[in-house]
């Protein structure tokens, strides 16, 4: 058995290689090293000294996984966490080739990762999570997972896994009373995060969260939290976080905002909007649940102020020395509050959407009030985009399949007098044009 | 009484996953556009107010879950939406609604749910999920394109359909025909704005409507729509030409 993981080590690991001297990482160097050795991600996993945090939910998790990594870090521990995208077995299993030893042994303390939906119950069972962090249920790939109950029914199974802690946003319709639906595990602490109702209410679309058609047992916003985003002021929000307490919590005390105890903190978001300081507070309510008492809630502000956003995550492109925002559209949801959050009708806007969006109807349940014109839209769905626009009265620039050349023409465009150019892509796109434009390194895969 | 349009849009809570309210956008934008004001209600239960003077009438699409509490509240107005059918109102149903709207839907668990009897066809759920692109050659439109997503066959006996399967499954195991068109019933699983690639079936459904009621349009062929048309039969040659399932 170990000289098989050797193997799968070290084939892995060239083919690593050589997929990253073509110019791109990917998850087959991992699916090599699972096909050699099957049981090559379980076991190095069940070695972690701390064990798994898994992260989960529709939108949100390379975000909030980067975040709960640097807060834990922050911390004093070491962490295995795979990089954003990277979240079926083969990219896990990617990551995990250029961390350990060729015996197949990982230094780290911890472990912390993004786990794919979709993949949920299978990786549940792989990594053994002890602790579990939801972060929503919203309208998302539809084309693979049919319906929303059927990802809420998905996370269930990852929840129940849960040994030691389970978060959850109290702001979502299907997560708010996920606890009292899953079978009850002693030694379990349920904690919650969420807003202040005006934060909540305030996000032109609220939280996004999918409609839910059955009985819940609780309202959404009616736990109570252990981390609550009490302000925000840009991209920048203030998080209320409760005490530890060695009882434990279950969410169903009165309203938070009575403790006199709570800990405010400011911390910097990857950008504007609600929905990144939710991320924040599901975090930071996170690392609350797996260090227990030697949680400090200002290495929270520590660490977010440092970190790096997560490709398409609010991030700036500087390109020829011009600034370009790259808002990804991975689903309606993500889509529309990130719409919510720009500052005005970019001057100058282009959108690339390809066959990695299969089914783009839900165009059609998006406000686009925040935009006044397109000037550029590309990629195999771009004329299903320009029709939308059309009925809209949205007035669209010009319609390019060629997405090297529309990208040309937007980038020739003029410096917009105030502020930057907005890029909105879909996933397979925003990797395509960052390769175009030269920014080599690329995530880990997942996308396989 | 001013001359209008009346859309009446069944359950838009319950039965509108995919965008497809972006549907009945598009008929009232397609029908004002041309100097034919549109006035659109909106039933998610209760009383069957204003069904009277309903000149179209949508149905949209919605997970197993809604499908299930739109059942009882459909059964509720069957008799009305029954004799508008009877009386030449256009209807256009999609997925989940066009199964309420049929005659029965056997359900996996073996239970079988009566639909309002607007369409003469049966539902059963169950086979492999299909998901992909869907492109359909229609004898009166020519090439219709949007997107798959089902879980159920539907049988539609020896009526008219939508037409004929291109890429896709369609109706039943055997990939043939898809959906039911015959008259003024329009019912597909071509889901989402179907009507946003395909405006000929939207001129088609307000047509229809247009007709019984002896309302024109002031301007029939306006710049903007035109422009729109371009794009969509961009739309669907790029579809067409690539279509993709999983």
């Amino acid at each position: 058995m170990a000289l098989r993981t050797t193997a799968a080590v070290l084939v892995g690991r060239a083919v690593r290689v050589a997929a990253r001297l073509r110019g791109g990482g990917s998850a087959i160097p991992g699916n090599i090293a699972l096909r050699i050795d099957p049981g090559f991600l379980e076991r190095t996993i069940a070695r972690i000294p701390h064990g798994v945090v898994a992260v989960s939910g529709s939108n949100g998790k390379s975000t909030t996984t980067n975040m709960l990594a640097a807060i834990i870090r922050a911390h004093g521990l070491s962490v295995f966490t795979n990089p954003s995208g990277g979240n079926l077995p083969q990219g896990i299993a990617s990551a995990l080739l250029s961390e350990v030893s060729a015996g197949g042994r990982l230094n780290k303390d911890i472990a912390i990762l993004e786990i794919d939906e979709g993949y949920g119950t299978r990786l549940a069972e792989l990594l053994k999570p002890r602790t579990v962090l939801l972060l929503n249920i919203q309208i998302d790939q539809l084309n693979r997972y049919h319906e929303p109950d059927r990802v809420a029914t998905m996370l269930g199974r990852v929840a129940t896994a849960s040994t030691d802690g389970l978060i959850l946003n109290r702001e979502d319709n299907f997560l708010v009373d996920m606890d009292a639906r899953i079978p009850g595990r002693s030694g379990r602490r349920v904690s919650f995060f969420g807003g202040v109702p005006s934060l909540v209410d305030d996000a032109s679309h609220g939280v996004a969260s999918a409609d839910r058609f059955d009985e819940g047992s609780a309202v959404p916003g009616s736990r109570a939290a252990a981390v609550e985003v009490v302000a925000l002021d840009g991209a920048r929000a203030t998080l209320a976080i409760d005490p530890w307490t060695a009882d434990g919590e279950t969410g169903d005390s009165d309203a938070a905002g009575d403790a006199p105890s709570r800990t405010e903190i400011e911390v910097r978001l990857p950008a504007r909007g609600m929905h990144y300081a939710l991320d924040a507070a599901g975090a930071a309510a996170t690392a609350r649940s797996v260090l227990g008492e030697r949680f400090r809630p200002e290495l929270v502000t520590r660490a977010l102020d440092t970190l790096e956003t997560v490709y398409g995550r609010g991030e700036m492109l500087e390109v020829a020395g011009e600034q370009i925002e790259i808002i990804m559209m991975k689903n309606p949801a993500s889509l529309q509050l990130n719409l919510d959050s720009l500052e005005g009708a970019p001057e100058q806007v282009f959108l690339a959407v390809d066959e990695g969006t299969p089914d783009p109807s839900w165009i059609y349940d998006i406000d686009f009030s925040a935009l006044d014109h397109v000037d550029g839209i590309t990629g195999s769905k771009a004329w299903q985009f320009a029709v939308r626009f059309g009925y809209l009265g949205i007035p669209v620039g010009e319609v390019d399949l060629d997405v090297r050349r529309a990208l040309k023409a937007f980038l020739a465009r003029p410096k917009p007098a105030t502020g930057h150019k907005v890029m909105i892509l879909n996933y397979e796109q925003m990797m395509l044009i960052r390769k175009i434009l030269g920014f080599k390194e690329l995530e880990g895969g997942g996308a396989a | 009484m001013s001359a209008s349009l009346k859309i009446l849009h069944l359950f838009p809570r319950l039965l509108g996953l995919n965008g497809e309210s972006g549907n009945v956008d598009i008929l009232r934008l397609r029908s004002e556009w041309r100097g034919l004001p549109v006035e659109i209600t909106r039933h998610d239960g209760g009383a069957s107010a204003g069904f009277g003077e309903a000149d179209l009438v949508f149905i949209g699409s919605g997970p197993t879950s809604a499908q299930l509490l739109a059942h009882p509240l459909v059964l509720d107005v069957a008799a009305e939406l029954r004799e508008l059918a009877a009386d030449g109102r256009p209807f256009l149903a999609i997925g989940a609604g066009f199964q309420l709207l049929g005659q029965t839907i056997a359900l996996e668990g073996g239970d079988v749910l009566e639909g309002a009897g607007v369409f003469p066809v049966a539902t059963r759920h169950g086979g492999t999920r299909v998901v992909g692109d869907f492109v359909v050659e229609s004898p009166r439109l020519g090439t219709v394109v949007g997107f798959e997503n089902r879980g159920s066959f539907v049988d539609v006996g020896p009526h008219g359909t939508l037409g004929r399967v291109v890429y896709g499954r369609g109706n039943t195991e055997t990939p043939f025909e898809e959906g039911f068109w015959e008259d003024n019933l329009l019912g597909t699983h071509m889901h989402g704005p179907i009507l946003a690639n395909n405006p000929g079936l939207a001129d088609s459904l307000l047509d229809t409507a247009r007709t019984r009621r002896g309302l024109s349009y002031t301007d029939p062929a306006p710049e903007r729509l035109r422009e729109i048309d371009d794009r969509a039969r961009e739309a669907r040659g790029t579809i067409a030409a690539a279509p993709l399932s999983e």
